[in-house]
């Protein structure tokens, strides 16, 4: 909300300097995001006469002017202006001066003579014809019409010397939305009397409003009050000097008064006005209503609305004239014929203006206005300011009698409280009288008992205030929140916090990627729906059932991510792009699975982990021992290992991980075409596994076994067996044969030699430790267990002992 | 035969003295200690002894017998020891490089933020609440006091996933969750990814924030003074110091911004406070209890405070990040640099 500081002192005599009245503001609630002084971008630049012209002695083009600024002395100034000539009034930039270009301007010499400042063009001034008649020519800028005193400050001539003050209002703060609303806090804030604005006028008794105009109101949900005045023999005019230069100061351009006035009231009281042409209104009627579907509106803006009947439109007898609170038709309007006006002041339903003026993207000042509240009062106010300008600018005959569609009892919100209450919100002890003088200079009419019980009854343009916690609200920020002391929940129940069980397993899991040398990422939940095609993830898979939002900042980031494994190729890929010769990331994010689509319910939403790398030294095993890592550290056995169907993975060098038939993940190199679409010349690695899993089958119930004292027998086998076999079965294999007594079992080589071992063939080397925790194994016992280990092995895999 | 005795030892101390392998010492041994040694031929000699000396020169010769086998002994051990020393030294590598990578990777720097306010929190007897992202209308805004169709909802443009359906656009929407589902005592502290249509140099369509909600009796807006007071001084240092400002949600009432003093130049102003001083780090507030009430939470017995902070913003504070598009473009350098 841009508010001029000279119309603020119309209500309000403010006697601090700008920055005292921002802070006290900011201090009160409301931010002052910028201070905009006029004047300050010029300085220095007034008004000058020409008293004299000599010829320049060195220079065919110079000039040497000698000004009259009002200051007894003449001064001497050198210019190339040609335009110029004794007794011309023109801009003088003294020496030491400011130009709006940011041109600062010196004292010195032009070719040996002394100039001591310059004279303006209107260029140089920042200024065009429509600012200043003249100010377009080339040369400088000539100001012969000027009536003030030589030495005059131009920012004075051009209205320059106000301060706008650019303030964030909050949406509970409608009110605000207005010159009269901030200026109400201002003059809170600084302890001074409100002046409120000349609403007075008087009517013709002749003419009577119901001979211009009836108001019918269908739809009063929609329009809770409708006020109407009229205007007779209006004369079209332009606006009084500070009308406009109001208007200008807040970013408004004069139109003509009937316009400038709903303009200037929709500022000051902050109350939207819209005036009808009455020529314009057949039937010399206004209706009310929701639009018909299908009806069809042509708005100032000259576009074309088609209508439904959720919408709300100004009405005379036969067509809508206006979208109601957001917009007029096209044809309604004033115009310079226009001869009599009818003044429209209502308040309409804020969430109905939202939704229309959103529906039909149509927005302005008043549907700005409308879709944040207008309280039940301003459309008195605003109706009566209006008229009370007509009457001043002396441009019609104000008709007799107003209009009002009321539809509810005005009824102002009463809160019943009490000073504890109050001082328990806020955890300080306010004083009684002090609550009370602070509610009641905000207009909160206030009365405390002896016994602390409060009443308080809230301006109708406070419809905010509702409860005890709202005005423990008003007093702190009037009574300051420097005054709100430390305290630390001493009435608090104790309790005891931490992170639940799913919580701590998220950051083990991150720690052991963590130290195991990978570096976090953070990538966006949504993706395109491009990276699917690009993962050669085909239709139909359960991946591709992802949720699109309805209104995505673009396709690239349209689809809520079913996988990890894109954002992590991504990011490994953008790295190798920038030519970092290795990365080594990991990521803990939501996947998101809807459950029907459209969506119509949640979606199930879990976390899944990815880990991803490229690089020398990398390679599927160094995945794989991440994920065997968190595996072991959650106490997970009997996870099987079987070849993939991942479609952007290798096909020979990839492994899904079930633990019965549960999918907890995968892992594996990535497919040579998505790494090729990637631009990733290296090979990459990614695992991504489902942490709701690992959370359902995870145990952490340590249990204390028996090592004992007595010596384990080791033994090492090789075997020989074809290449297919899967040595991790193989392995599993001789677990359930050896039963209990084998603790330790691991593969120690794999050698390949196509004439000693064979073509297609392998050696396993496997070394096993037997151990009891009661006695000492024979040699007997474990040549036992190793003859049905090689039967078993022999049978299973065709493996041959290798002697 | 005294005279000789003491002779050889002097002559064994001379020759291991003057050895330089054990080699050496080994020969030295036989010829002093073994079966032909002089000592041998020393105890051969007793018998030209007298009878009445031969105790005393036997023991002479015992004594003898016992020392050069000491210096010996000495001897061997010295030079074992200098062995082995140069076998180590021929051993030796260039203790200067790495041969085995076992670098630490690294936390998210977000991740570091929200792991130090959450670890102060739980210190503080906070629970991590969660909830989900994607989430119902009803959680994100209704029960929050932000009516549809409402003006406050202005200052939060929304991702919509389906009817009633939204991206959460802050985690107060946990909060909801956790009254709903909760009676009081409740102190929850909530980090998690939010989403809002923005995106530039400040705004990144994602990102997260951590609520923090505490529902109980007699809370008041000075607990709520006292309990960020104390967080900012952990976060930051000790000196930190924290104003109120008022401002407006819809679900707190008062509700305030919080500036702590800029951990920079501790208050006197500079490029990073933009010369105030101060640093804006979250909002927050007293619960509205039309809040308290929707959640079935009887606000005539229970009051509550609140707040949230951006999780980005504080990393950017905290590590000095200019642009918050850095945190999402995951260059593993600039990853390692939070080791």
């Amino acid at each position: 909300m841009k508010v001029s500081l000279k119309w603020l002192n119309d209500f309000v005599d403010i006697d601090v300097d700008v920055n005292t009245l921002a802070d006290k503001l900011v201090s009160a609630g409301f931010e002052v995001e910028e201070i905009i002084d006029q004047a300050s971008k010029m300085k220095n630049v007034i008004l000058g006469q020409i008293k004299k012209i000599t010829k320049h002695p060195d220079s065919d083009h110079l000039q040497i002017c000698q000004i009259d600024v009002g200051a007894g002395e003449l001064i001497q100034i050198v210019t190339g202006a040609q335009n110029i000539a004794e007794n011309d009034l023109v801009p003088v930039a003294m020496h030491n001066s400011l130009l709006p270009t940011g041109q600062e301007i010196k004292r010195g010499k032009l070719r040996g003579v002394d100039s001591n400042g310059m004279l303006c063009s209107g260029e140089e001034l920042c200024l065009t014809e429509n600012d200043y008649e003249g100010a377009s020519v080339y040369g400088i800028m000539i100001m012969n019409k000027e009536t003030a005193p030589l030495g005059t400050d131009l920012n004075k001539i051009f209205g320059n010397d106000d301060v706008i003050l650019d303030i964030g209002v909050t949406a509970n703060r409608p009110d605000c939305n207005s010159i009269l609303g901030i200026a109400r806090e201002v003059a809170t804030v600084l302890n001074k009397p409100l002046k409120m604005p000349d609403i007075s006028f008087s009517a013709n008794k002749n003419i009577k409003i119901e001979d211009i105009v009836k108001v019918d109101v269908k739809d009063t949900d929609l329009c809770p009050r409708y006020m109407a005045g009229a205007v007779t023999n209006i004369k079209i005019a332009p606006s009084p000097e500070y009308i406009s230069s109001r208007l200008k100061s807040v970013g408004l351009r004069s139109i003509n008064n009937i316009v400038d006035i709903t303009n200037f009231v929709l500022i000051e009281i902050g109350q939207p006005m819209h005036a009808f042409d009455q020529d314009f209104l057949e039937g010399n009627q206004i209706n009310v209503r929701r639009a018909v579907n299908g009806e069809k509106i042509i708005t100032l803006d000259e576009k074309e609305h088609v209508l439904n009947d959720s919408m709300l439109v100004i009405c005379d007898a036969v067509k809508p004239a206006c979208m109601a609170g957001i917009m007029g038709g096209l044809n309604s309007g004033i115009k310079d014929t226009t001869k009599t006006v009818v003044f429209e002041s209502a308040k309409f339903a804020r969430d109905n203006i939202r939704r229309t003026s959103r529906a039909l993207n149509l927005r302005s000042d008043s549907s700005f206005r409308y879709e944040r509240g207008i309280d039940f009062d301003s459309q008195r106010l605003g109706l009566a300011r209006a008229l009370h300008l007509i009457q001043e600018f002396n441009c019609g005959d104000i008709a007799d009698g107003i209009i009002d569609k009321l539809a509810t009892e005005l009824k102002p919100n009463v809160i019943n409280t009490t000073v504890n209450t109050i001082n328990s919100i806020l955890g300080i002890e306010v004083p009684a009288d002090t609550i009370s003088t602070i509610l009641n200079s905000l207009q909160i009419e206030t009365t405390i008992d002896d016994k602390g019980n409060i009443t308080c009854i809230a301006p109708l343009f406070r419809d905010d205030i509702e409860n005890a916690n709202d005005l423990a609200e008003e007093v702190i920020r009037l009574y300051g929140y420097d005054k709100i002391v430390n305290t630390y929940l001493d009435e608090a129940v104790h309790t005891q916090g931490g992170l639940n069980q799913e919580q701590k397993n998220e950051k083990m899991i991150k720690e052991i990627c963590v130290s195991n040398g990978y570096s976090e990422t953070l990538t966006y939940s949504f993706i395109s729906p491009k990276a699917y095609d690009q993962l050669r993830i085909p239709q139909g898979n359960p991946l591709r059932n992802y949720l699109t939002l309805l209104n995505p900042l673009g396709e690239d980031m349209s689809v809520m991510r079913t996988t990890l494994s894109y954002s992590m190729l991504s990011s490994l890929a953008s790295n190798y792009l920038k030519n970092i010769k290795k990365a080594k990331l990991f990521e803990v994010s939501s996947i998101y699975e809807p459950k029907a689509l459209p969506l119509t319910e949640l979606p199930n939403e879990h976390k899944n982990l990815v880990i991803g790398s490229y690089g020398k030294d990398e390679s599927f095993y160094t995945i794989k021992a991440v994920v065997t890592a968190i595996l072991e550290k959650f106490n997970i056995s009997g996870v099987q290992i079987k070849r993939s169907e991942i479609p952007y993975l290798h096909l020979g060098k990839s492994a899904c991980l079930l633990k019965g038939n549960m999918f907890i993940g995968y892992i594996g190199e990535v497919h040579p075409e998505v790494a090729k679409s990637f631009d990733v010349k290296d090979r990459m690695y990614i695992a991504e596994i489902d942490l709701s899993i690992i959370n359902k089958v995870a145990n952490f119930r340590y249990k204390f076994e028996e090592i004992g004292k007595f010596p384990p027998i080791e033994r090492d086998i090789a075997v020989v067996v074809d290449e297919d076999v899967a040595v991790g079965e193989l392995m599993n294999s001789i677990k359930r044969v050896a039963g209990a007594t084998l603790k330790e079992i691991s593969l120690f080589d794999i050698y390949r030699n196509p004439i000693t071992v064979g073509v297609n063939k392998k050696s396993v080397a496997i070394n096993m430790v037997f151990r009891l925790a009661d006695r000492t194994l024979t040699d007997e016992e474990v040549a036992q267990k190793m003859d049905k280990i090689i039967s078993k092995l022999r049978d299973d895999y065709n493996a041959i002992l290798r002697q | 035969m005294k005279e000789k005795i003491q002779s050889l030892i002097n002559e064994a101390k001379a020759k291991v003295e003057a050895a330089k392998e054990l080699i050496e010492i080994n020969e030295l041994k036989v010829s002093f200690l073994g079966k032909a040694g002089a000592i041998t031929s020393l105890l051969k000699g007793m018998k030209d002894v007298p009878q009445e000396q031969r105790p005393e020169i036997g023991k002479y010769v015992n004594q003898a017998r016992d020392t050069i086998s000491d210096i010996i002994s000495n001897k061997m051990q010295e030079l074992e020891q200098k062995a082995l020393e140069n076998k180590m030294m021929k051993e030796k590598i260039d203790i200067t490089i790495d041969e085995v990578d076992a670098t630490r990777g690294s936390l998210h720097p977000c991740t570091l933020v929200i792991n130090e306010i959450v670890d102060i929190f739980t210190g503080l007897g906070f629970t991590v609440g969660n909830g989900p992202e994607i989430e119902l209308d009803k959680f994100n805004f209704q029960l929050l006091n932000i009516p549809k169709d409402h003006p406050s909802r202005d200052m939060q443009d929304t991702f919509y996933a389906g009817e009633d359906i939204l991206l959460r656009t802050q985690t107060s929407a946990v909060q909801a969750r956790t009254m709903i589902n909760t009676q009081p005592p409740i102190k929850i502290i909530c980090p998690g990814k939010v989403y809002r249509p923005d995106y530039d140099a400040t705004h990144s369509p994602m990102f997260q924030q951590i609520e923090g909600l505490v529902v109980d009796k007699h809370i008041t807006l000075c607990d709520l003074k006292g309990l960020l007071d104390l967080f900012a001084k952990k976060l930051f240092d000790s000196n930190t110091k924290t104003r109120f400002r008022p401002s407006f949600f819809p679900f707190t009432e008062p509700s305030v911004e919080v500036d702590v003093t800029c951990s920079v130049c501790h208050g006197k102003g500079c490029r990073i406070c933009k010369g105030t001083g101060w640093i804006e780090i979250l909002g927050a507030g007293v619960v509205n209890p039309k809040v308290l009430d929707s959640c079935g939470i009887d606000s005539t017995k229970y009051s509550g405070l609140a707040f949230g902070l951006g999780v980005e913003r504080i990393a950017m504070i905290k590590y000095g990040i200019p642009d918050i598009r850095i945190l999402f473009e995951n260059d593993s350098r600039f990853l390692k640099s939070f080791k």
